[in-house]
Formats: C-alpha cells, structure tokens, sequence
C-alpha cells in the first residue's frame, strides 16, 4: 500500500524532532493534521514538539485530542504525562505514565516518568521500581546506538 | 539552571547546589550526535558567560541523570581549584612536545630494530605525535576519572546501577583502543595505555565495590588472568604478551592511585572539599607522568595556555620533528611546493 501524504509529513515531522529542528518539525506535523485531522499519532507527535518548545499546557491539550481519537494511544498518554510533570502536576502526570506502560511496557520514558513522579509524592519504593525498568529499557536502547555507531 | 527535561529530585538539587556553591549558570542541551560520555563546556576554561553540559539526544532516563552528576562533579572540581589555588591543566608546549616525541622515537626504534616487517618512515614520524597527543588525552582525562566516579558512587546512591553500566561499556572500549594497532605501536606505549585503564577499573572495581568491573573478570583480553598460578605465570608464553604487562604495570599503577585517592569520597559538599580533589587529582597526574616516565611530556598550565597550544600544534610537531632530524626532514612547505 502506498504511504499517504500525511504518513510522509509526519516521517519529516519525526525526522526533525530528533535533529532538535522544532518550527521544521511543528510545520510538517500541521501539514499532516491538516490532511488528517483524526490523526492521533499526528496530535502526539504535536504534543512532543510542543513539549520541546516548552508549551506544556498546549502539550497536554494536544494529547487530550490523540486520545479523543485513540484513548489507547500509548504515545500520547506518555507525552501526556510528561508535559503534565512539568507543569507539576505529579498525580494525574503519575496516572497518564501508569497508563502509558500500561500499554507500552518497553517505553522508557514513560517509566522514567513515573519514577519521577513517584519520587515527587514521596513513594520512593515503588519509584526504585519504575527507574529500575527504566535503566533496563535505556541500556537496551544504548547498546542497539552503539551496535549502529561501531558499525557506521 | 536553564532546562525543559524532566529530572529525577537528587539531580535537581545536585544541579543547583552547584550553581549556589560556585556562583555560577548550568544549561542542559542534547544533541543528537553528542558524545556518549557528555562534555562538560565550562567558564573555567572557555570564554564564556555558562557552563553547558551536552548529552546525547536519545539519553533521556538516568543515563542522562548519570552523565550531569559526573560533569556537574567536574565542574565543582574545576570551580573550586579556580577559587581557591586556581585552576591549571595538563598543558603543553614547544620543548615538552619535543622531548615526548623524542622518547617515543627512541623507543620505537628499538622495537623496529626487532621486527621483520617494519614501519614505512612517513608513517613512524607521524606515529610520535599521535602518540603523544594519545598520552597527553589520557592523562588529562584518567585521573579525574576515578575521582569523579567514586564520589558519585558515595554522594548518589539511585545512580549506582547506571554508573556500573557506564563503567563496564567504558572499560571494555578503552581496551578494544588501539587494539588493531597493536603490533604497529612501539610495545612499551600500547601496554602503559592498557595499563593506565587497568588501574583505573580496578581501583574503582575495589572502590565501588563491583567484582564484575575488575579487568581479569570485565575485558576479554584479560580473562585468562584471573586466578592465575605461578606455575603458569612462570611457564606460560602469554606473560610475554601486551595484555599480560599491561596487567602487571597496571597492579603497580593501582598502588600508586590507591596511595594518592586517600579521601573521604562521602564528605559533606565545600569549596574546600572540592578544592582538595583538584589537589588529588594533581597529585595522582604527577605520580603516574613520573612512574611512566613522562615528567617533562607535560606542564602544568592556564586552561587557555593548552586552547593556544592546541592552535598551535602543527607548529609544535613540526618543531619537534625538525629539533629531532634537522635538515634529513624535508620542509611540509617544500613539499607543497612541488606537488
């Protein structure tokens, strides 16, 4: 099947998230939202730009319509939950990470969210938990970056 | 602290008691392409009105929270030696450049003497100086290493288990270094870098404590050391090999780093405290440029004397090479000239 245009716009979009080039990368994903606008891969993939800028309320808006469309859409409640940590909201940002591992057992951030979260409302226990299988992901991560950097 | 990146509560306040106790700014920036081990770009050295620590992009977790607590612990070294003694580097210059590449001529001679395949002229003379500043990076940068590391493990007791991970990943690479370059570098440079490692990763193996950071049990090339019995030291073949000098120079240069890291890594944070691991850190660089032989490699200097240095480094080989062949060496300029 062929990629629509907006697949591709959202291809740019991520391309430019991970070279830090923002207003690229929020252009590209308004181009995709205007060709899809039920997107909701699209309105979390905002949501992370928006994040980077640093308009979290905007952020949190933004994964509010990915999960309207999508409420198992485990990418948003993990952006949901970062944007809502920094604005220090650490009990609902707590419960958008639970569920986004909930999900998405391998999403590292999420977990690294929670355990931050966890930390903020004094429950160190379980935020050792969350961190440990937060490590665990990172590594993994790591080791598949440095296989690609041996190898390049 | 200039940051949009969630960060667990005890980097948070590491981050800002540093910036309290020095006087100073500390912005965080990720970069795609940035080192795996972050770089720390300080006021003290640079010309600039904050300090930036970089990451790499994809750390977002606590290999990030790692690689601040090991800059931000730098920095504090670096802050407090420049309040208090001041702050100086291993630097060099025109004469040190000289008398490193000269000793790594004489050395590697007499190991070419021994080879049947030698090295092509062109490329030993370009082998001093890579040597050189091979030896001038890891002795800037070796003894700071366990200095940093054992505070962290004693200050930041939720980072031990990504510090282990780090230092297991940075041991095996510093020991895969140069590898396939073994049989071309004079023997004596090669085991003294391997050696270097070894020391580090068994003091902080001891100091951490984490048996699975010791060489014999972390490094591949070394595993066949461990547990070893004099018999076979005595009979066997391999003591005759890079890595098994590299382990015996290293026991004796783990003397020597445990000797001069006697410091209470879980004190309480001062300028003063800091200030005295600037003077470890001096220390233990000077014991081991002297134990390998390297006093007159190095000088002391301003972090500003060493960026001059490195804009000038062409310059200082080619002295060096002219002060070491005169007129046999064929000016670069004439070279140009005729191509």
């Amino acid at each position: 099947m062929p990629e629509s245009e907006a697949a591709r716009y959202l291809k740019r979009a991520e391309h430019y998230l991970k070279q830090t080039k923002y207003r690229e990368a929020l252009a590209a994903v308004e181009q995709a939202l205007r060709l899809e606008p039920e997107n909701a891969a699209a309105w979390s993939l905002r949501a992370a730009v928006k994040i980077e800028t640093e308009r979290f309320a905007e952020a949190v808006a933004d994964c509010g319509k990915a999960l309207a469309i999508d409420p198992n859409h485990a990418d948003a409640w993990s952006k949901k939950a970062l944007a809502l940590y920094q604005l220090e909201q650490y009990v609902p940002a707590l419960a958008a990470a639970t569920r986004a591992v909930s999900l998405n057992a391998n999403d590292g951030p999420a977990w690294y969210i929670r355990g931050i979260c966890l930390e903020e409302l004094g429950k160190s226990d379980e935020a050792e938990v969350a961190f440990a299988k937060s490590l665990e992901l990172e590594i993994i991560l790591d080791i598949r970056e440095e296989t690609r950097r041996i190898r390049k | 602290m200039k940051t949009n990146m969630p960060l667990s509560k005890p980097i948070r306040r590491l981050i800002s008691g540093t910036e309290q106790m020095l006087d100073t700014e500390i912005t965080l920036l990720r970069k795609p392409e940035a080192d795996p081990g972050g770089t720390l770009v300080d006021v003290y050295t640079y010309n600039i009105d904050k300090n930036i620590i970089i990451f790499p992009a994809s750390y977002i977790g606590l290999l990030k929270d790692f690689i601040i607590a090991k800059q931000c612990t730098r920095l504090l070294i670096k802050g407090a030696a420049a309040r208090t003694d001041g702050y100086r580097v291993c630097s060099f210059n025109a004469d040190s450049v000289a008398a490193g590449m000269r000793q790594i001529y004489l050395d590697a001679l007499k190991d070419e003497a021994k080879k049947e395949k030698k090295l092509p002229v062109k490329k030993l003379l370009e082998m001093l100086f890579l040597l050189y500043r091979k030896f001038h990076g890891d002795i800037s940068e070796l003894p700071w290493n366990p200095i940093v590391n054992a505070r962290i493990y004693h200050r930041m007791e939720q980072l031990r288990k990504t510090q282990l991970y780090i230092l297991l990943k940075d041991g095996k690479q510093d020991m895969d270094e140069m590898e396939d370059m073994m049989e071309v570098l004079p023997r004596r440079y090669f085991v003294l870098d391997k050696s270097l490692f070894y020391a580090r990763d068994l003091y902080l193996a001891k100091v951490l404590p984490a048996d699975k950071l010791m060489p014999v049990v972390n490094i591949p090339q070394m595993k066949k050391f461990n547990h070893l019995e004099v018999k076979e030291m005595l009979t066997t073949r391999w003591t005759h090999t890079a890595w098994y000098q590299s382990k015996v120079f290293g026991d004796t240069m783990l003397t020597i780093m445990e000797k001069h890291l006697n410091v209470d890594w879980g004190a309480e944070n001062s300028i003063e405290y800091y200030a005295g691991l600037y003077r470890t850190g001096v220390g233990l660089t000077d014991a081991l440029l002297g134990y390998m032989s390297m006093k007159d490699w190095f000088i002391w200097e301003k972090p500003q004397h060493l960026l001059a240095a490195e804009e000038n480094m062409a310059g200082y080989e080619q002295g060096a090479l002219k002060r070491l062949f005169g007129d046999l060496l064929e000016d670069p300029a004439d070279q140009r000239g005729r191509t």
